[in-house]
C-alpha cells in the first residue's frame, strides 16, 4: 500500500531530543524508523578518573535510582578483576541474592506499571489503581519485599553501602535472612503465582510480531546466569567477558546521542528475552510452568514477549533466593572481612546481567589503586540498534492500521525493552494555581 | 521513636538535583533522634515505603517551578497540580509526581505531607551545587527544624 506516514513521539520534552520515536514513510517507502535516546554514562570516564578503588562502586551506584545495584555490583567485579581480589563463596552467594532482589523488583514493576496498562489499553498505571487496586497493591508488595532483600543484604535498599571490593563490610544476621525466606515463600511466591494468572489473562493483547535477531547474554555452566559467566551469542556461542569490546563494537549514528552496538549482525538483543532464549534450560520446573502458562516458548522471536520473560524470571528469582538462603544456612554465616589487599594493579572487566540486559564496566587502575581509564556499556545502548531494526520490520507489517494504532504499537515496542532513558529524569515539575 | 519523617529525593551526581540527599546528610550530622531520615536517591517510587503509618512527612526535591534559582517553596501535596509524565516510555518516567499521585489513589498519603521544592539552577551530570541552591540548603535545614519543633509541641500537647 502506497502512502505517507509521519510519526514523531516526543516522550521527554524536557530532555531535548531524547526518547523520541521518529517514523517517516513516503510513497509507501519507509525512510526512517528509529528511537533517539540519551545514554546516561557519557560522562562516565570523567566521573571515574582519579577515584580510588574504594569509591568506584559507591559512585556508580548513584548513576541511576533504578539500576543502582546493578552498577554497584558490576563495578565491584571490575575492580576485583583489576586488582586481583578473590572473593569467598559466601560473598558470591550474597551478591546473587542481591541481584535476585533487584531483578525481581525491576521485572515486576515493569510488567505491572508499564506493560499491563498497554495490554489493557488504559494509557498508564493510574486508571488501574481504581479498577484493579488489588493488583497494584500486589505489585507494590513484591517491590517492598525485593527492597527489603536489598536493605538486609546490602545495608540500604536504594544505594547499597555494605557491598565493597572483596566482600561485604557487614554480613546480614541469620534471623534476618530466615525472615526473608519466610516472606519469599509465604508472600512473594503466592503473589508470583497470581502474577502469572494476571499476565496469562492479558497475554492475548500482546502484539503478534516476530523478528529473529542475535540474542546476547551471560551464560554459566551451572546456573541461569545473572551474576557471572561468559558472554554468549545465540549466533556464535561463548566469548570471554574480557573480549567484550569485540562484542559491543559501538558505533555512532546520526539520530541518537547514544552509540549503537552490533556483533555478528546489524543489531542484537539483550535483556530477559535474550536470557530466556540462551539459558532457559537452566530454569527450574516452576519457571518453566510459568512460561508455558503465559505462552512463552524457546526460542521466542517476539520482542513484546520480553515482559513475559521478565515475569518468568521473577518466579525464578523468588525460588532461587530461597535456595541461596538455604545454602548460606547450611554453610553457616561467617563474619568475614572483605579482602582488600590488591595482588596486582591494571585493567579489569566486570559484567553482570542486570534487569535490562548485560552490563559492562571496564576500569584501569594505576599502582596506587586509582582509576586512570574507565568505560561503561549499558544494556539500553546495546538494544537501540535492535529496537530500530524491529521498527523497520514492524511498520510495513502494520501499515494498514490507523496512525494512532501504529504509534501505540511502536510505543509498546519501546516500552517492552524498558529503556533506561536517563537515570534521573524524576525532577518534579509543578504548576502553581496563582 | 521518630515523630517526623524527612525524605530526600534526587541524584547526587546531578548538580542541584542533589539537594534532597544533601539535606539528609546535613540533618544526619545533627543527630535528631526524633527524625527518621530517608535518602530515596533517584528512585522516587521508593517514597511509597515511607508514607504508610507516618503522621508527619516532609519530602525535599529539586522542583521546576518557574521561579528564581534557589527559591524554596513549602507546599502541601494536596494543594498543587503536578505535571504528570503521562505515558512513560520507561520506569524512569515514574517520578515524584507520579509516586505521590499513586500514593494518593491508594490512600497512603499521611495526614501531614509537605513538599519542600527548591528551584535548581542546573541539573547537569557531574555538576556541583550552585551558589543559590547552597543557600537554599541552609534554609531547608531551618524549615525542617522549625517543623520538628512544631510537631514535637503537637506531640506534647
Amino acid at each position: 500500500m502506497s502512502r505517507d506516514l509521519d510519526i514523531k513521539v516526543h516522550h521527554l520534552t524536557r530532555v531535548e531530543g531524547h526518547g523520541n520515536i521518529v517514523v517517516n514513510m513516503k510513497d509507501g517507502v519507509l525512510e526512517k524508523a528509529h528511537l533517539s535516546i540519551v545514554e546516561p554514562p557519557r560522562f562516565f570516564e570523567a566521573m571515574m578518573k582519579g577515584r580510588s578503588f574504594h569509591e568506584a562502586a559507591i559512585i556508580t551506584s548513584r548513576i541511576c535510582g533504578i539500576c543502582s545495584l546493578g552498577h554497584q555490583l558490576t563495578s565491584l567485579v571490575a575492580t576485583e578483576d583489576a586488582l586481583g581480589l578473590e572473593i569467598s563463596e559466601q560473598t558470591s552467594l550474597l551478591r546473587k541474592l542481591l541481584i535476585h532482589g533487584a531483578t525481581l523488583q525491576s521485572n515486576i514493576l515493569h510488567a505491572y506499571f508499564l506493560a499491563a496498562p498497554d495490554f489493557l489499553n488504559v494509557g498508564s498505571v493510574f486508571p488501574l489503581i481504581a479498577t484493579h487496586k488489588d493488583v497494584v497493591l500486589r505489585a507494590l508488595r513484591m517491590k517492598r519485599l525485593a527492597n527489603d532483600i536489598g536493605d538486609i543484604v546490602s545495608g540500604r535498599a536504594v544505594h547499597p553501602i555494605t557491598p565493597v571490593p572483596g566482600g561485604f563490610s557487614r554480613i546480614p544476621e541469620k534471623a534476618e535472612l530466615l525472615e526473608i525466606k519466610r516472606r519469599l515463600l509465604e508472600e512473594a511466591l503466592p503473589d508470583g503465582l497470581e502474577t502469572i494468572e494476571t499476565m496469562k489473562a492479558l497475554a492475548g493483547a500482546i502484539p503478534q510480531f516476530e523478528r529473529e535477531t542475535e540474542y546476547i547474554s551471560l551464560k554459566h555452566p551451572d546456573e541461569y546466569a545473572l551474576y557471572e559467566g561468559d558472554i554468549f551469542s545465540s549466533d556464535t556461542g561463548a566469548i570471554s567477558v574480557h573480549k567484550y569490546l569485540d562484542v559491543t563494537n559501538e558505533f555512532v549514528v546520526n539520530h541518537s546521542t547514544s552509540k549503537h552496538a552490533k556483533y555478528n549482525r546489524n543489531s542484537y538483543f539483550v535483556g530477559a528475552l535474550a536470557r530466556w532464549n540462551n539459558n532457559h534450560a537452566q530454569l527450574g520446573e516452576e519457571a518453566h510452568a510459568a512460561a508455558e502458562a503465559m505462552g512463552l516458548k524457546p526460542n521466542c522471536y517476539n520482542p513484546y514477549m520480553n515482559t513475559i520473560a521478565q515475569v518468568v524470571e521473577a518466579v525464578h528469582c523468588i525460588l532461587d533466593s530461597v535456595r541461596i538462603i538455604d545454602r548460606l544456612m547450611e554453610m553457616g554465616l561467617k563474619n568475614e572481612k572483605p579482602n582488600q589487599t590488591p595482588t596486582r594493579y591494571g585493567r579489569g572487566i566486570g559484567s553482570n546481567e542486570v534487569p535490562r540486559g548485560i552490563l559492562f564496566h571496564d576500569y584501569t587502575y594505576d599502582n596506587k589503586g586509582n582509576i586512570i581509564k574507565a568505560n561503561c556499556i549499558i544494556p539500553t545502548g546495546q538494544n537501540l540498534a535492535n529496537i530500530d531494526d524491529d521498527m523497520m520490520k514492524l511498520v510495513p507489517e502494520i501499515i494498514n492500521k490507523t496512525k494512532e494504532e501504529i504509534t501505540l504499537n511502536l510505543e509498546m515496542l519501546v516500552r517492552a525493552y524498558d529503556p533506561c532513558i536517563s537515570c534521573s529524569v524524576h525532577m518534579l515539575e509543578v504548576d502553581f494555581i496563582e | 521513636m521518630a515523630i517526623l519523617t524527612v525524605i530526600g529525593v534526587g541524584s547526587r551526581l546531578r548538580g542541584d538535583d542533589a539537594i534532597g540527599p544533601l539535606l539528609i546528610d546535613a540533618l544526619s550530622r545533627q543527630t535528631h533522634s526524633q527524625i527518621e531520615l530517608v535518602d530515596a536517591g533517584s528512585d522516587a517510587l521508593g517514597i511509597l515505603e515511607y508514607l504508610e503509618g507516618r503522621e508527619h512527612v516532609v519530602v525535599i526535591d529539586a522542583c521546576q517551578m518557574g521561579r528564581e534559582a534557589g527559591s524554596v517553596v513549602e507546599f502541601d501535596a494536596a494543594e498543587i497540580d503536578f505535571v504528570l509524565k503521562d505515558d512513560p516510555i520507561s520506569l524512569h518516567g515514574l517520578g515524584l509526581a507520579e509516586s505521590i499521585k499513586m500514593a494518593a489513589s491508594l490512600n497512603m498519603i499521611p495526614e501531614d505531607l509537605k513538599i519542600i521544592g527548591i528551584e535548581p539552577e542546573s541539573i547537569q551530570f557531574n555538576g556541583s551545587l550552585s551558589i543559590p541552591v547552597q543557600r537554599a540548603l541552609k534554609m531547608a535545614v531551618d524549615i525542617v527544624e522549625d517543623k520538628l519543633n512544631r510537631v514535637s509541641q503537637l506531640a506534647e500537647a
